[in-house]
């Protein structure tokens, strides 16, 4: 297809029901700085993972308001199927040729690559960031981070030493309802907070086991695998369901929980703390391949400031009724959400991802004169935009994320081990437990290591 | 001794025996009754069964490793889990007597009387409860090709100067295709590897898959 006859962004936009959005407005005071994009560059993009995550990822940018400035130049996936369909589809807007790649290190090579997003199963996040970043590339990566305390600490490592812009797809924190969340706790409406109750509903169990087998012959297994020990295939791990295997997605807690936490450690202005115990329990899976705590209660002790964090999956305690907003769509998922104890009152959050609802006297409060304002992202994939052109921090920037991540993965380890947790957050360090610590970092296959 | 302290030491020592003879039938019950209820058909008794299996630790070991072959997969998973759940339970803290008899049991299930897949996870099992004597059998499998890579990465997670010595000799003794492995592992422990490149980087898959656009 030659570039004439390509479909232009504006109607690729309409055939997928997206709007035109404003332009992005970038100080023009900004140039390009080695390996950032100047304010006027369009930004190179390949996509690492392109099942529906990476596809919803890039239609997003595309319709947000740096859609005009990006280009896909490459898309990479271990099936091939998928990879063919995503290359096809990346064309269709991008002014670029986009090349298909199985080995994300061929993406990696290309000097004419900006930026990546990955979107790609858990256990490869920490992995594809850390070579992304040692190879000079912007990176949007899904959530949670990483799947380890180690790789945790090397990813905010690998960003801080080659200085590029990591977005980490908590998306939570850059919803026009959390920025009013936010505003409203920061201004103490509803005084100190000693609580914050994280509901959620159950992870779904494997009633259809099936056994092991021979992967199709489009999925490169041994690559899908990467990091992690080999086992066998199972068509239970993927698309998707990797999310309920502990080791490669590690349940809601992870799914969910790097969201809805995400706002709580935002909000509360606890980035960068940590707790000090964390206790999990919950129950199981009876059969399956999955093992992910179908239902969890884990309780996370923060000392000065003290507080606790509560994540509740369907232990029985009913999430509020949820609030719908007249003339606007109902919220998604009212089964997921917080609600913080405040000694002046409470307020609650359904969602906290992509779609984050607030309570509607938070939505109704207006500020009087003098009140605090806080960060008021333009949008999760402008915000990194942002960072990639003008070096600023990210809202879900690698330091915080690692912090959310930590949490998701220091409460499975509490559940797995079916015991209390004491964490050094000073050195980000289980203490007092021999055995969960060396469970804090897991030995890579080779060469897929950090 | 007086002829009384030997009577009060000789009954002392009749009970002690009779309590471990107890306590020993009590324990072949409890195994039998966990392997039966793990080869149950159904779901919920396997998975309640598999809370008592730490308790009942290293008389279950074998027991349950043997009902990992299961031609039923999921009972087969359902052992292998109990297994985890002996591992995790005497790998708490405090709990060193428990777990110094799991471990040899442990060591018995990696010899090649065992199918690989059972010899793959007791080795991953190690890897988070096993001290220095678990090093020499571990550096074994290395040798093993199907195992190497476990071999390799358990090596590598058990603390200690052992398994670090085993990692520098096997970095000798290895075939010239692995070295590039144990080349990782020691890297991983902060020993400096020159001749053997990192290969993290390299691109290796390649796609027939044509340019789009």
């Amino acid at each position: 297809m030659s570039k004439q006859s390509k479909m232009n962004r504006r109607q690729f936009l309409a055939s997928v029901g997206a709007a035109i959005s404003a332009p992005y407005i970038i100080p023009s005071g900004v140039l390009a700085a080695p390996g950032r994009p100047g304010a006027n560059d369009r930004v190179a993009v390949a996509l690492i993972g392109s099942g529906g995550r990476g596809t919803g990822l890039m239609n997003g940018m595309m319709r947000s308001k740096i859609g005009d400035q990006a280009d896909c130049a490459a898309v990479c996936d271990v099936d091939e199927k998928r990879l063919a369909r995503a290359a096809t589809y990346q064309a269709k807007w991008s002014k670029k040729t986009v090349t298909p790649y199985r080995d994300y290190r061929y993406v990696l090579q290309r000097k004419d690559i900006d930026a990546v997003v990955i979107a790609t199963p858990d256990h490869w996040h920490a992995v594809q960031t850390v070579h992304a970043a040692e190879c000079g590339k912007h990176i949007y990566v899904e959530k949670p981070a990483c799947c380890t305390i180690e790789e945790g600490q090397a990813m905010a490592a690998a960003g801080r030493k080659n200085k590029v812009a990591i977005q980490v797809g908590s998306q939570g924190r850059s919803q026009p309802e959390a920025y009013l969340l936010h505003r409203y706790l920061v201004n103490g409406n509803i005084g100190h907070i000693s609580k914050v109750w994280c509901f959620h509903y159950n992870s779904p169990a494997d009633n259809n086991p099936v056994p092991d087998s021979d992967p199709p012959p489009e999925l490169d297994w041994d690559m899908w695998l990467g990091p992690l020990r080999w086992r066998p295939y199972n068509r239970k791990y993927l698309p998707g369901t990797f999310r309920w295997v502990l080791e490669s997605g590690g349940g809601q807690i992870r799914d969910r929980g790097a969201h809805v936490m995400s706002c709580a450690m935002w909000w509360m202005g606890a980035d960068g703390t940590g707790p000090v115990t964390i206790e999990a329990t919950g129950t199981s899976p009876t059969k399956g391949l999955w093992d992910a705590a179908v239902t969890m209660h884990v309780t996370y002790t923060f000392k000065n400031p003290d507080w606790v964090l509560i994540w509740d999956q369907h232990t029985g305690n009913a999430p509020p009724a949820e609030e719908r907003k007249k003339g606007e769509a109902r919220i998604v998922r009212p089964g997921y959400g917080a609600v913080y104890h405040g000694t002046k009152g409470t307020f609650t959050h359904w969602g906290g991802d992509g779609g984050t609802w607030a309570e509607r006297k938070v939505r109704e409060w207006a500020p009087p004169a003098g009140a605090k304002d806080v960060y008021k992202s333009p949008g999760h994939m402008e915000d990194w935009f942002k960072g990639i052109k003008t070096g600023a921090k990210t809202v879900m920037n690698i330091d915080a994320a690692v912090g959310v991540a930590n949490l998701c993965v220091l409460g499975n380890l509490s559940f797995i081990l079916g015991r209390k947790l004491r964490w050094d957050q000073a050195k980000k360090e289980i203490v007092g437990d021999a055995e969960a610590r060396r469970l804090m970092s897991r030995p890579q296959r080779h060469p897929y290591h950090l | 001794m007086s002829e009384k302290r030997v009577k009060k030491a000789a009954v002392a020592i009749s009970a002690v025996a009779a309590l471990a003879a107890e306590s020993e039938a009590a324990g072949v019950d409890a195994v039998a009754d966990l392997i039966a209820k793990v080869r149950d058909k159904d779901d919920k008794v396997r998975a309640k069964a598999l809370l008592s299996a730490g308790k009942i630790g290293a008389p279950a070991v074998k027991p349950l490793a043997a009902v990992m072959s299961d031609e039923d997969f999921e009972v087969a998973r359902a052992a292998r889990r109990g297994l985890w759940k002996i591992v995790r339970y005497v790998g708490r803290p405090g709990a060193a007597r428990e777990k110094r008899p799991v471990v040899p049991e442990l060591l018995g299930l990696l010899g090649e009387n065992q199918p690989a897949a059972v010899r793959r996870e007791v080795v991953w099992m190690l890897s988070e409860i096993g001290g220095g004597r678990c090093v020499g059998p571990v550096a074994a499998l290395l040798s093993n090709k199907e195992l190497r890579e476990d071999a390799r990465m358990v090596l590598q997670r058990l603390p200690g100067k052992r398994s670090l010595a085993a990692l520098k000799r096997a970095l000798k003794a290895v075939p010239q295709e692995f070295k590039i492995n144990i080349a990782q592992s020691l890297r991983a422990r902060g020993v400096e590897v020159p001749g053997l490149p990192c290969q993290k980087l390299v691109p290796t898959r390649k796609t027939s898959l044509k340019p789009a656009g």
